[in-house]
C-alpha cells in the first residue's frame, strides 16, 4: 500500500519551494495519487537549457520502500534516457533507491543526470555512440530536440496551428486535435500521424 | 490552654484519659468545632463536613480533636505549641522531637510550595531542590538529600530528552515519531552506526523489504537510508538521545534485556541459532549453564585469519546443485553414502 500521507506531504513541500528548484509534481488526477506528473527545467549551460521536461511518475505499492517508476514523457536526446520510450537509467531509481529519498530529490537527481551524462553506462546506445564519436552533432541534436519537444509550451495556439498546417494537415482537424490533447503540440502531431 | 476546650471524647462519654486529659471535662467549656483537615488545607468532606470550615490562627485553636488520631496525639500537638508558647504538659515528647531533627518528617505542604503553618509547622521545612524547584531536601538527612538530587536530575534529563524527542521526525514517513497514529509505532529505531532518526516500523520495513527488487541486502537494505552507512542492528527506543553516552546507555540496556531472554533458535541446546555468537539472546542449557563457543580460526588464501562457520551437509549439496545444475533427490544422496 502506498503511503499516501507521505505523498501528500511530499507534494506540499515540493510545490512550496517551486520558486527555488523549478521542480513541480502534480497528481494526474485528483482521485489517484499513485500517478503523478513531474516537471523539471533543463539545467543551465546544457543543450537542455530553457526546456521544460515532463516526467511520468508511477508509485508502486511498496513506495517509499520501493523506488517510484519514472519515465520521460517529453522526448529527450540523452545517452542515459531512451529516445524512444523515455526510460531513465539512473541507479537511485533502481538498486540504489533509499526510502529517505523523495519525489523531489529523485527529480533533482534526474535533472543532475541531464547535466552529467554517463555515456559508458548507456540506456540509448545510438545516442551514447553519437555522444562518444561525434560530440558536436550530439550537442546539436540534443539542442534541436529540446527546442522541438520541450519548449513548445511557449508557442501560442495560433503558432502551433500554423506549424501543423504547414506540415500538411487540414486546419479544422489540427484545431480539434489540439483541443483534444490540451494544446500539446507533440501529442497532436502523433495523433494526426497515427489517425 | 486546652483545658478551656471541651473534650470531644468526653462529650461522647468515651474519653479514656479521664483526669489526665488535657482537654476540659467540664460541660460548660466551649466545644472546639473547627475542622482540622480544613486547617491543613483540604477537607475531603467539603461543604458536608460537620465541623466548621474556618481558618484560625494556630495559637488560638490549640486543640484539633476531630478524630481519634488527633486525640491520641494530643500531646504531640501540645508540644508544637510549647515550642513557641512554652507552657504545656508532657515534656518527654518535646525532647524526643527536638533532640534528633533527622527523625522528624519533612513537611509535604512546604515541599509543594505553601505551608499554611509557616514558621510554626510541626514538621521540618526542606531546602530548595534546584532541579525540581520544590522544598523537599531534608536538612538533616544527607543520604536522602543526595538520593533525591540524583533521581531528580535523572528525571529532569529524561523529561528533557522526551520533550526533545517529540520534535523528531522520521525521515521515511516524514511524521513526528512520537505523534504517529498507531501507538505501537511511536518508537524510534536507532541504527547502531549512525545517528539518523527513523520510526521503528519504517526502518524495519525497509530492512526487511525483499531484495527481489534488485536492491542488495548489504549495500542498500542494511544501510542507513540517509547516509548509507551499514548498520547490523536496530535498537527500539521510546526516547531519542542527545549524546553518544546516552545512545550507548540505550543500546546497553536493550542488549542487557535481550541477554536475559532465552533464544528460541538455540532452544536450550536442542536447536541451532543462525546468529551464533552474535546472537543477542541468551544461549543457556536447561541446567542454566551458558553455551561455550570455541571458534575455529582458519587461515584464508590471502593470509588473513577467518572464523570457520559451522559446516552442514546441505551446504555441500547446494554447491553440487549449482555445479551440476541438477537437483539432488534422496536416492542420489543415498548413493553418496554407499
Amino acid at each position: 500500500m502506498v503511503d499516501f500521507a507521505r505523498v501528500q506531504k511530499e507534494l506540499q513541500e515540493c510545490n512550496r519551494d517551486f520558486e527555488v528548484s523549478g521542480i513541480k509534481v502534480m497528481p494526474k488526477s485528483d482521485a489517484n495519487l499513485a500517478h503523478l506528473l513531474g516537471t523539471i527545467p533543463g539545467p543551465l549551460g546544457t543543450p537542455y537549457e530553457g526546456g521544460s521536461f515532463k516526467i511520468d511518475i508511477t508509485l508502486p505499492d511498496g513506495y517509499p520502500f520501493e523506488p517510484p517508476k519514472m519515465q520521460f514523457a517529453t522526448k529527450v536526446w540523452h545517452p542515459n534516457i531512451s529516445s524512444q520510450s523515455g526510460a531513465i537509467c539512473l541507479d537511485i531509481l533502481k538498486d540504489q533507491w533509499s526510502p529517505a529519498l523523495t519525489l523531489k530529490t529523485a527529480l533533482l537527481s534526474v535533472q543532475a543526470l541531464l547535466s552529467a551524462p554517463e555515456p559508458d553506462d548507456p540506456q540509448d546506445a545510438v545516442v551514447a555512440q553519437q555522444y562518444l564519436r561525434d560530440y558536436p552533432t550530439f550537442m546539436g541534436t540534443a539542442r534541436y530536440w529540446t527546442e522541438a519537444f520541450a519548449m513548445t509550451s511557449s508557442l501560442g495556439v495560433e503558432d502551433k496551428v500554423l506549424k501543423l498546417v504547414e506540415m500538411g494537415f487540414p486546419e479544422a482537424l489540427v484545431r480539434s486535435t489540439l483541443v483534444s490533447v490540451d494544446g500539446d503540440e507533440n501529442m497532436a502531431l502523433e495523433k494526426l500521424c497515427s489517425g | 490552654m486546652s483545658k478551656r476546650v471541651l473534650c470531644k471524647f468526653f462529650a461522647h462519654g468515651a474519653c479514656l484519659k479521664g483526669d489526665h486529659c488535657e482537654f476540659s471535662h467540664d460541660w460548660k467549656a466551649p466545644p472546639n468545632n473547627i475542622c482540622t483537615f480544613y486547617q491543613k488545607g483540604v477537607c475531603a468532606y467539603g461543604g458536608r463536613c460537620r465541623y466548621d470550615h474556618v481558618k484560625v490562627a494556630r495559637l488560638q485553636s490549640p486543640a484539633p480533636s476531630s478524630s481519634v488520631y488527633s486525640h491520641q496525639h494530643h500531646s504531640v500537638h501540645a508540644d508544637h505549641l510549647s515550642e513557641s508558647a512554652a507552657g504545656s504538659a508532657e515534656n518527654d515528647d518535646v525532647r524526643e522531637l527536638s533532640v534528633n531533627p533527622a527523625d522528624r518528617p519533612i513537611c509535604s505542604f512546604a515541599a509543594a510550595g505553601n505551608c499554611p503553618h509557616g514558621e510554626k509547622c510541626p514538621h521540618i521545612h526542606g531546602d530548595l531542590c534546584p532541579t525540581c524547584g520544590k522544598h523537599c531536601l531534608h536538612p538533616f538527612r544527607p543520604q536522602e538529600r543526595e538520593e533525591h538530587v540524583k533521581t531528580c536530575e535523572k528525571m529532569q534529563r529524561n523529561l528533557e530528552a522526551l520533550k526533545h524527542s517529540q520534535e523528531i521526525e522520521c525521515c521515511v514517513c516524514l511524521e513526528r515519531v512520537l505523534s504517529k497514529s498507531a501507538p505501537a509505532e511511536r518508537k524510534f529505531g536507532i541504527l547502531s552506526e549512525c545517528d539518523h532518526p527513523f520510526c521503528i516500523s519504517c526502518i524495519r520495513n525497509w530492512r526487511s523489504s525483499s531484495s527481489a527488487s534488485g536492491m542488495d541486502v548489504n549495500s542498500a537494505l542494511r544501510a542507513c537510508p540517509i547516509c548509507r552507512k551499514l548498520s547490523y542492528f536496530v535498537i527500539p527506543s521510546v526516547i531519542w538521545y542527545c549524546s553518544k553516552v546516552e545512545k550507548q546507555e540505550i543500546v546497553d540496556s536493550y542488549k542487557a534485556k535481550l541477554r536475559s531472554i532465552d533464544c528460541k533458535h538455540f532452544d536450550f541446546g536442542n536447536g541451532t541459532c543462525p546468529f551464533g555468537t552474535s546472537c543477542f539472546y541468551k544461549h543457556a542449557y536447561r541446567d542454566g549453564q551458558l553455551e561455550e563457543v570455541v571458534l575455529r580460526h582458519l587461515g584464508a588464501e590471502d593470509g588473513n585469519t577467518v572464523i570457520a562457520k559451522n559446516v552442514r551437509l546441505s551446504d555441500f549439496l547446494k554447491e553440487y546443485e549449482l555445479l551440476t545444475g541438477t537437483k539432488l533427490l534422496l536416492p542420489k544422496i543415498q548413493q553418496f553414502f554407499h
